[in-house]
């Protein structure tokens, strides 16, 4: 069937949602809940467009804003993606969104990767409306407007794989849905909504970690001791190795492809301070050869094997529950180009470690 | 001239917990009627004529929903929304407290009407003395035969359950009520699907307010034709009318519909309280509109034409005594309490407002706040994802269109 969007003829297939014809068109539309593959729960309220005719043949009518992602196609359906009621419909509600947000960019784990951040930037979104409600508190007068709301913040940390901090979380429902074990869900409801677990127990799966990457902002992130990281790979002492599990080089590449502009990933992971790279050619080959390093390798290049710092740069972050003495840290692709994002802007001068 | 009663014609004469006090004064001869003088299609004709339509707020045409219920196969639902809670509405709970019978036999026809072989009775949780009082009624009409297995050695069988909900006003919106039997986090769904198509488990269901319902018995008994010309032609029956705020006589009133606020207030009500004077009255709960003297001669009644949007039926009258922040901060921390917090305009906005109703309070307003309404206002009527979301910013709009609240 066709329809008209921008008053410009497009093909579209019985059932589809008009933001998925907008995408394949590369019409931009801007969505937070929207994830592909997911149940689309239009609830960001940011995919709006308007119809100018519902396809009814009827003369155009001018009708209420409809979120894309939910709006399906019809024969001779007339819509539009940019207007002023749009614009403005999608400004308010991201600037609401915004001040809901702890706004804390700058020490942020996910600074530079994040889609929040990124439509904020691109929709020049300031607090000036709302008082944030979450994080950087500046005036007395205004205590009394935050204190209200901090119990809606949820910071857990006791779990061995996702830290969880749900002070940057926007309630977008992705990882509720994408959970296979369904651990999570909303927790109180109105302004009070915290996504959470059961009764606000400490998180207890399987860590297949689909949530943290999922997570539009910094609510779900890999937990690990960047701090201890950072120096283990910069000091001069210590040995570095790095095994890359199957597939990871492309899943690097693919996050850090707004970060950096470089492509060879030895290169890259030198230049973090990696000494020696083992790539994995197989699934799960990597215990016996992990244990192979701090023992036999050791042994045979005459380093001490405490001198060793031994790395797993893989996606299977549920590892991080049961990691041996044979291994020290396991990074998954967003915390190498979580890395690599620090490393570049230590190059430009922005931050001192 | 007499007064046309449907649903108040028996209160306060009949113990809500006798069977027999009701069969008495003709309980349960529509129900006898449909099951010995009528088929589905004739009652369901007789629904249509009436022009019944929805007594909830949104005044959809109880026969439609009915024919859309009735016209698909397999299994079906009923569901009567007893979910009251509307801020100053009471209505469904009089009908529990003076005459649960009605109810259930409006319930029984209805359901069997459309086909249903399940039918569901959601309550507010807050509603506990009427839950015992519909339980004890449901097990009386059980043992008469007026439902469960072959109901009055008819070919008609149904079941009936009494469903408690948490008492979230969000849950009295259908799909959030379907959310919340299916055992899932009360909160609305995307519609399209609409329930008469996709109800609850997936099946069509009816959901009709507990005060349509019990109209239904009357209609059965006199004919479609005799209820429709009963009151406004575009909405016609009676209403129950809630009058509460500064009137004489405070209470539930039954009125034909199309009658005139004043008309309600004066003729009903005995009229403004004594000292008090007017300023305004708000129409049909905290998500209602405001009307000033002059415009009190608007016709309550639904649909689209209509000058004021009638909603629950409660009519709040304010008189100049009250503090105007005090009310602003009441109807916006209700919503941001009850906003079910799933899209961002409806759980950011509802805060938001309660938080400048706070300021306006103390006396704070600034500039950016002054912008910062107009903003929520304009993105709550036309971006949240269900009509709570929409309707929550009604009286704050109107409270500053009329200039009842002036910064």
């Amino acid at each position: 069937m066709q329809i008209k969007i921008n008053n410009k003829i497009y093909k579209a297939k019985e059932g589809e949602v008009v933001l998925d014809v907008c995408k394949r068109e590369g019409i931009r539309i801007p969505t937070l809940c929207g994830f592909e593959g997911l149940p689309r729960e239009a609830v960001c309220r940011l995919c709006l467009v308007e119809i100018e005719n519902a396809g009814t043949g009827l003369k155009p009518v001018r009708t209420n804003l409809q979120p894309s992602c939910v709006l399906k196609v019809k024969e001779g359906l007339e819509i539009i993606t940019e207007s002023e009621d749009i614009n403005k419909a999608r400004r308010i509600n991201l600037e609401l969104l915004w001040a809901d947000h702890a706004g804390k960019c700058a020490t942020c784990k996910k600074n530079q990767m994040c889609e929040l951040q990124k439509l904020a930037e691109e929709y020049k979104i300031e607090n000036f409306h709302f008082i944030p409600r979450k994080g950087e508190i500046t005036g007395i007068e205004e205590l009394d407007l935050i204190r209200d709301n901090w119990s809606r913040v949820v910071v857990e940390n006791e779990n061995p794989c996702i830290s969880r901090n749900s002070e940057l979380c926007i309630e977008c429902k992705r990882c509720v849905n994408i959970c296979p074990e369904k651990k999570f869900g909303f927790n109180h409801r109105g302004s009070d909504i915290v996504v959470g677990t059961p009764y606000e127990k400490v998180l207890d799966c399987s860590f297949c970690g689909k949530c943290v990457e999922v997570c539009p902002t910094g609510a779900l992130t890999d937990k690990n001791d960047y701090k201890k990281i950072i120096e283990d790979l910069d000091s001069l002492k210590k040995f570095s190795i790095a095994f890359l599990d199957v597939e990871m080089e492309k899943k690097i590449l693919d996050k850090i492809e707004k970060i950096s502009a470089e492509k060879n990933i030895d290169k890259i992971l030198a230049n973090l301070g990696f000494e020696k790279i083992i790539r994995l050619k197989e699934e799960n080959l990597e215990d016996e050869m992990i244990k192979n390093i701090k023992t036999e390798y050791a042994k045979q290049k005459k380093i001490n094997s405490n001198d060793i710092v031994v790395f797993f740069i893989s996606s299977k972050i549920y590892k991080k529950a049961k990691k041996d003495k044979y291994l020290d840290y396991i990074l998954s692709e967003r915390e190498v180009a979580r890395l690599i994002r620090d490393k570049e802007k230590m190059r430009e001068g922005k931050i001192h470690l | 001239m007499k007064k046309i009663k449907i649903i108040t014609e028996h209160w306060g004469k009949i113990d809500p917990l006798k069977i027999e006090d009701y069969l008495e004064v003709g309980g349960y001869k529509a129900l006898e009627e449909f099951i010995l003088g009528m088929d589905r299609a004739g009652a369901l004709g007789e629904i249509k004529k009436s022009g019944l339509c929805g007594r909830g707020g949104a005044g959809f045409p109880t026969g439609e929903k009915f024919e859309i219920v009735a016209s698909q196969i397999g299994k079906k639902y009923f569901i009567c929304n007893l979910d009251e809670s509307e801020p100053g509405t009471y209505k469904d709970r009089m009908i529990c407290d003076k005459n649960p019978h009605l109810l259930l036999e409006g319930i029984i026809i209805s359901a069997l009407i459309v086909g249903a072989d399940k039918a569901y009775i959601y309550i507010n949780g807050n509603y506990q003395k009427q839950k015992e009082i519909l339980e004890v009624a449901l097990l009386q009409a059980k043992k008469k035969k007026f439902w469960g297995n072959k109901i009055l050695e008819s070919d008609y069988s149904l079941k009936i359950e009494i469903y408690s909900g948490a008492g979230a006003y969000i849950c009295g919106e259908e799909t959030a009520l379907i959310n919340s039997i299916e055992g899932n986090r009360g909160e609305p769904k995307l519609r399209p699907p609409y329930p008469t198509g996709c109800g609850l488990f997936g099946r069509p269901t009816a959901i009709n307010n507990a005060e349509t319902i019990s109209n239904i018995p009357w209609i059965i008994l006199n004919g479609g034709e005799k209820y429709s010309k009963i009151g406004s032609k575009n909405s016609p029956g009676t209403k129950l009318f809630l009058l509460n705020g500064a009137v004489e006589k405070p209470g539930i009133y039954e009125a034909p519909t199309g009658i005139t606020v004043r008309k309600l207030i004066d003729e009903y009500a005995g009229g403004i309280k004594k000292g008090k004077e007017f300023w305004f009255a708000q129409i049909g709960g905290a998500c209602g509109k405001l009307l000033l003297e002059k415009e009190l001669k608007a016709k309550m009644e639904f649909g689209k034409a209509c000058q004021c949007p009638l909603g629950s039926g409660s009519i709040l009258v304010i008189d100049k005594s009250v503090n105007i922040y005090d009310l602003l901060i009441s109807w916006t921390d209700f919503f941001r309490r009850e906003s079910c917090g799933k899209c961002v305009p409806c759980r950011e906005g509802t805060f938001r407002l309660w938080e400048i109703a706070k300021r306006f309070k103390d006396g704070k307003i600034s500039e950016r706040d002054k912008e910062a309404i107009q903003d929520i206002l304009w993105t709550l009527e036309r971006t949240t994802f269900c009509p709570l979301g929409k309707f929550a910013g009604t009286a704050f709009r109107d409270a500053i269109t009329k200039n009842i609240l002036t910064f």
